[in-house]
């Protein structure tokens, strides 16, 4: 059975014409299910995880970004594939899964290609895409061989799947199918070799602590913050989501 | 092996420690490094190492090959070829088994020229 999962935000007035469009696409391809609309109060974890204990097939995601990462601890280590129609925005995490808006997003659940992801995991927290956080006061400290220390303003961004909103990133490393997370600091001085091609550090690694002593937070694909210091690993292969021929790995 | 930074060496390599950062401790690899930062430790891959001429280095180097520049205060190993550009400082002793030396660098220690250790053409000697 499909479980369709409706963020707060749809029950505004305004998406009832996409809703109802998107609902008739649905029940065309023969995707009918069942609809769970969330509202303000609903825990959006233990109503995805009650569906799964009821014979949940499929997890599909009606909203954006943060509709994914809210549903994403409910689907770990689960063999059920997450679906997703986005609607309104954010929705980088959808594009970067080939995903289209609206109606367009039904086409891809009926061609059901199911991919294995690698998920992030931070303080208990997963990520699909990124994290985020300014180089202001922070230390990493990687395998606890050695600590990384930034030098001027920038950001320091760490990937499991790259989103158009990295253009200054070499994005064909960023693969959420390597068992591996990249970290990205970037800084804004330019001088010496980098010149002209920005300042960036890369590291390939699993595991690593990250330690902000001026209270900067980390951003969790867009969505959410929490503080530091945080420990951030790979859960290879954690999720099954449902995906499209356009997506960027 | 690169003797510059290009695009390409840039996608190539493993690890990159740009210019704006600091690493302590032990590093570790198997793929390309480029090191254009500082360095405070030790540093050891199984490829090749690219030393940027603004790096500043206080830690022993070990990699397949390796072309220097900059700061160096400790020793350097290679397995192959060793390139020591013209703005290297190096303080430090030398283990390699070949190696080729700019003018203008400056090095102060030892160097040791390991007939044992993997030739960069010693597959092309060996037939001749």
């Amino acid at each position: 059975m499909h479980v369709y999962v409706y963020d707060s935000f749809l029950n505004q007035k305004k998406y009832a014409s996409l809703l109802a469009k998107i609902e008739t696409r649905i029940t065309d391809l023969g995707l009918s299910g069942k609809i769970s609309r969330l509202g303000l109060i609903k825990n959006i974890k233990e109503t995805v995880e009650n569906e799964i204990k009821r014979g949940a097939k499929t997890i599909i995601a009606v909203g954006n970004d943060q509709t994914i990462s809210e549903i994403l601890p409910a689907m770990i280590n689960t063999q059920i594939p997450l679906g997703v129609i986005p609607i309104d925005g954010p929705n980088k995490l959808s594009v970067s899964l080939g995903i289209e808006s609206g109606e367009r997003a039904c086409d891809v659940l009926s061609a059901r290609r199911i991919e294995r992801l690698d998920l992030g995991e931070v303080n208990k927290n997963y990520f699909l895409s990124n994290l985020f956080l300014v180089n202001d006061g922070t230390i990493i400290e990687m395998n606890k061989d050695f600590t990384i220390e930034p030098i001027g303003e920038g950001s320091v961004n760490i990937l499991n799947m790259a989103t158009l909103n990295y253009p200054m990133f070499e994005n064909e490393k960023s693969n959420p199918r390597d068992e591996k997370l990249e970290l990205y600091i970037e800084t804004k001085r330019r001088r010496g070799v980098f010149q002209g091609e920005g300042r960036k550090s890369f590291f390939v690694f699993k595991t690593l602590t990250i330690i902000n002593t001026k209270n900067n937070l980390i951003t969790i694909d867009g969505v959410k913050q929490i503080d530091t210091p945080a420990e951030v690993k790979i859960l290879p292969k954690g999720i099954n989501i449902i995906v499209g021929k356009n997506r960027t790995f | 092996m690169f003797t510059k930074i290009d695009e390409k060496n840039l996608k190539e390599a493993e690890t990159i420690i740009g210019p704006s950062l600091k690493v302590k401790g032990d590093f570790s690899g198997k793929g390309n490094i480029i090191v254009e930062g500082v360095l405070e430790g030790s540093l050891k891959t199984s490829s090749n190492l690219f030393i940027g001429d603004d790096a500043k280095i206080t830690a022993s180097l070990e990699a397949n090959e390796a072309r220097v520049g900059g700061e160096i205060n400790g020793n350097i190993k290679t397995h192959g070829h060793l390139e020591i550009s013209s703005s290297s400082r190096i303080n430090g002793d030398i283990d390699c088994s070949s190696i080729s030396i700019a003018r203008g660098a400056i090095l102060n220690g030892k160097c040791i020229m390991n007939p044992n250790s993997n030739h960069p053409n010693k597959d092309i000697k060996d037939k001749n």
